[in-house]
């Protein structure tokens, strides 16, 4: 007896302008009714491939070889009819990225009706909507007017529609903060324990599949490189790449994932930057509501919160990017500039560090231009070469002249973001504002640019201020930890102060939305009053 | 380290230029340019201009196409040959003129609204909105009576009232490059508006601006023929729409005299349609989405 959707020696092929490249080699899996498989790997390893080629939906341009069983009946064999009665009814997918996987101009009741219509089965879109938890009124909706988390809910109760029996769920949490991300979990833990239905989960987030998967299988390069109980492939990693992936997501109150050592944490250094009841508005929008902050030199200072909580523009206010409605910003004291010459000379001290390398770099311009550009604009006398190459290797780019003729696009992801990097360091700043600087990297090079930020930390007496939605990012690196919550500070202090017994019910929040595996025990935050 | 660079534009010609040859329809409208452009060049040394004097003709009036002239004569006995090869001249020095003008202009008031923002945009794109509802065959016609008659006021009237359409697409792609986070990334490096504008934003507007101009020459050529056969453009030369101008006030038609219609109007078409055939290639190269299935 075969299991709900059985995977054999699956390979898929693509071919390109240079020739055949294979996305995924001989992958054998298997999945039964009311289990969860995850999917791990980071970008290009071949996961999505994978997930599509249970409905068929590749391209024209895909080979597949190798048998896809969806109970016991091959998907490669399947006429164009059944294979239109099995898509949706028999599976279905909840497609990655939800604000484009539905269409603008439809109310989301339609949406979610369509397959219904196509299959010619009778359902309500109201009890669909309840079983994902939200109200029935939500069907007369559009879908700019629902939230992130409700438009990812949305896309899960269409593909429950024609009660599938197995749901293939593709990065379905990867744009939500982390306190949505916590809530559509639970609805997918919940209709899979309910419904006995079988679901393959795709992402990036070992915590993520940690939290919801019985088994687990980790890809790399199109290959499955481990595979087993999730719990066991967590807690005990034996191929070096899971282990990588394990460690780029660290666990809150854990001290293996704490590479900040005590005698690291800098002692009460000059106050190199400082905000004193900064306010910024936007029309009648608050965004930045009377924030008060200090980063010392040398310190790294993370400021947690969740998207739109005025993270980004309190960055930018310190910045000089953005003027502030009131308060003041002073760097050593005194206050910012307003003149545009002050301001260019205050832009050597503090630098920034974009969250999406590959957006930050102009695609047009070279490695060496795009590090040379501040040199340039500053007009700093001396080697210009000299110079360049010195902050590429600061930020580990070695030997530098070999990246020098190099186009952004020819770079890889941690790469690119070293570049980014390295531009900034080119004028010898005294902090860096680094706005989600590892978000949009690869699990495994999230580490190493983490490190890269506390080694220039030791060497250059850097301090750093580092806006992330991550509170495991910042256990990692942080020395103190501000937390944001609708353009306020609610909390700040050192991190093992905040992560370990937070004092505010937001930061408890935040906590308690983590996704937790096994690897270590929970920290007794629950029960601190 | 200015040669890396150097030797990056040059690969990325030599990429464009590949792309661009592989077009069938670019290249036809590349050969017939320089084609046309080198007759233009060559007519005072291949051909004798005192051909083009009325007092100095030998020929008589409407003799139709035979071996001495090839597209027989005109009202005057002038050969309709000779004046269609020196009417390329003008037609091409003013089509090339007014669309510099015009994509200049466009260009520079479409990055200005939209790298500035606020109320220099309002006024600028307002302004822009008021030539861009005019129509701008009337509004040419006004200047050119108004002005003093001769080239300049025919280039003139044209570039000031093809622009506004480059200055909308400039903008749209403007505002596209500086939502980009490497502008931000300029700014805070302490990059103001020169560097922003010509380091990051006019190189990645040209291409468009260029696809832009050489469609623009091709309405400029037409403009400036409307304008001449409606009387309007510099009578002491003699330019396609002059021509057309003159046959159709000494009644070519009624003389059945077709070898004096045709010929100038063929050139018309053969210029607009190669530039439009190497603008349209040009644009599949810059933007391979246009490209479709093939």
């Amino acid at each position: 007896m075969s299991g709900l959707l059985e995977l054999r020696d699956l390979s898929v092929h693509y071919r390109s302008a240079r020739g055949e490249v294979t996305a995924v080699r001989s992958v054998s899996l298997g999945l039964e009714s009311g289990q969860t498989l995850g999917l791990a790997g980071e970008s290009g390893c071949g996961k999505s491939t994978v997930a599509m080629s249970v409905l068929r939906l590749l391209p024209r341009t895909a080979r597949v070889e190798g048998q896809v069983l969806l109970d016991g009946e091959d998907v490669q064999g399947m006429t164009w009819g059944r294979l239109r009665a099995v898509r949706w009814a028999a599976a279905s997918v909840v497609f990655q990225g939800a604000m484009h996987a539905l269409n603008p101009v439809h109310r989301v009741g339609e949406q979610i009706a369509e397959p219904m219509r196509l299959h010619g089965v009778s359902g309500s879109v109201s009890a669909l909507l309840d079983q994902v938890e939200l109200p029935a009124r939500a069907a007369r909706a559009y879908p700019h007017e629902l939230s992130g988390g409700q438009k990812q809910r949305v896309m899960i109760a269409m593909a429950l529609a024609c009660e599938p029996r197995l749901v293939i769920a593709d990065e379905p949490t990867t744009a939500l903060d982390v306190v949505v991300q916590a809530q559509v979990l639970a609805v997918l833990k919940r209709l899979v324990t309910e419904r006995g239905i079988g679901l393959v989960m795709i992402s990036h987030d070992l915590s993520v599949l940690a939290s919801t998967c019985d088994r687990l299988a980790v890809m790399r390069h199109g290959q499955v490189v481990e595979e087993g109980p999730a719990r066991q492939v967590i807690a005990s990693p034996t191929h070096p790449h899971t282990q990588a992936l394990a460690a780029a997501f660290p666990t809150v109150g854990d001290p293996a994932s704490r590479h900040v050592t005590p005698s690291e944490v800098a002692p009460d250094g000059p106050v190199l930057l400082r905000a004193e009841g900064v306010r910024v508005d936007f029309g009648a929008t608050r965004a930045v509501a009377g924030v008060d902050l200090e980063v010392r030199q040398g310190e790294i200072v993370a400021l947690v919160g969740q998207s739109g909580s005025g993270k980004t523009t309190l960055a930018r206010t310190l910045l000089g990017l953005q003027k502030p409605t009131a308060g003041r910003v002073l760097f050593e004291g005194r206050e910012l500039p307003r003149s545009a010459s002050g301001l260019r000379a205050y832009r050597r001290q503090v630098q920034l560090v974009l969250q999406d390398p590959t957006s930050a770099l102009n695609p047009r311009h070279s490695v060496y231009e795009a590090v040379a550009e501040g040199l340039r604009i500053h007009r700093v006398q001396g080697d210009e070469a000299a110079r360049v190459a010195e902050a590429l290797s600061q930020a580990e780019l070695r030997p530098p002249e070999l990246f020098f003729p190099s186009l952004p696009h020819e770079l890889s992801g941690g790469q690119r973001q070293r570049v980014v990097i390295a531009g900034a360091l080119a004028l010898g700043p005294r902090l860096l504002v680094a706005d989600e600087p590892v978000a949009s990297l690869d699990a495994s090079v999230r580490g190493e640019i983490l490190a890269l930020l506390l080694r220039l930390r030791r060497e250059l007496d850097l301090a750093a201020l580092v806006i992330t939605h991550d509170l495991g990012l910042a256990w990692t690196i942080a020395d103190r930890v501000a937390v944001m919550y609708r353009g306020e500070l609610v909390e700040q202090g050192t991190v093992e102060q905040v992560l370990l017994s937070p004092r505010h019910d937001y930061t408890r929040t935040l906590l308690a939305a983590v996704p937790h595996d096994q690897r270590s025990t929970r920290p007794n935050w629950t029960s601190s009053p | 380290m200015t040669a890396i660079a150097w030797q990056r534009r040059r690969a990325a010609a030599g990429a464009t230029w590949r792309e661009f040859a592989s077009q069938r329809g670019g290249l036809v409208g590349l050969v017939g340019l320089a084609v046309i452009t080198l007759l233009a060049l060559l007519a005072p040394w291949v051909t004798d201009a005192s051909g083009l004097d009325v007092t100095r003709v030998t020929a008589r009036p409407w003799e139709p196409p035979s071996s001495t002239y090839w597209l027989g004569t005109d009202h005057n006995g002038r050969s309709v040959l000779l004046l269609t090869w020196w009417g390329t001249r003008i037609s091409l020095v003013v089509g090339l003129a007014a669309t510099v003008l015009s994509v200049l202009i466009g260009t520079v008031v479409g990055i200005a609204a939209a790298h500035f923002g606020g109320w220099v945009s309002a006024v600028l794109m307002r302004f822009t909105d008021f030539f861009l509802v005019l129509p701008s065959l009337v509004l040419a016609i006004a200047l050119s009576t108004v002005l003093p008659r001769g080239l300049g006021t025919i280039v003139l009237a044209i570039g000031v009232t093809a622009w506004p359409a480059t200055a909308r697409l400039v903008r749209a792609q403007t505002l596209a490059v500086e939502a980009r986070p490497f502008i931000e990334r300029a700014r805070a490096l302490g990059g103001g508006h020169g560097h922003v504008i010509g380091r990051h934003v006019l190189p990645a507007v040209l291409p468009l601006v260029f696809v832009n101009t050489t469609l623009t020459v091709a309405s400029a050529i037409v403009a400036e023929s409307t304008l001449s056969f409606l009387g309007l453009g510099d009578p002491t030369r003699v330019s396609w729409g002059s021509l057309l101008h003159a046959a159709n006030m000494h009644g070519a038609v009624s003389q059945r005299a077709w070898w004096f219609l045709v010929p100038p109007g063929l050139g018309v078409v053969c210029v607009v349609l190669a530039f439009t055939l190497c603008g349209r290639a040009l644009e599949t190269v810059l933007n391979p989405r246009l490209k479709g299935e093939r």
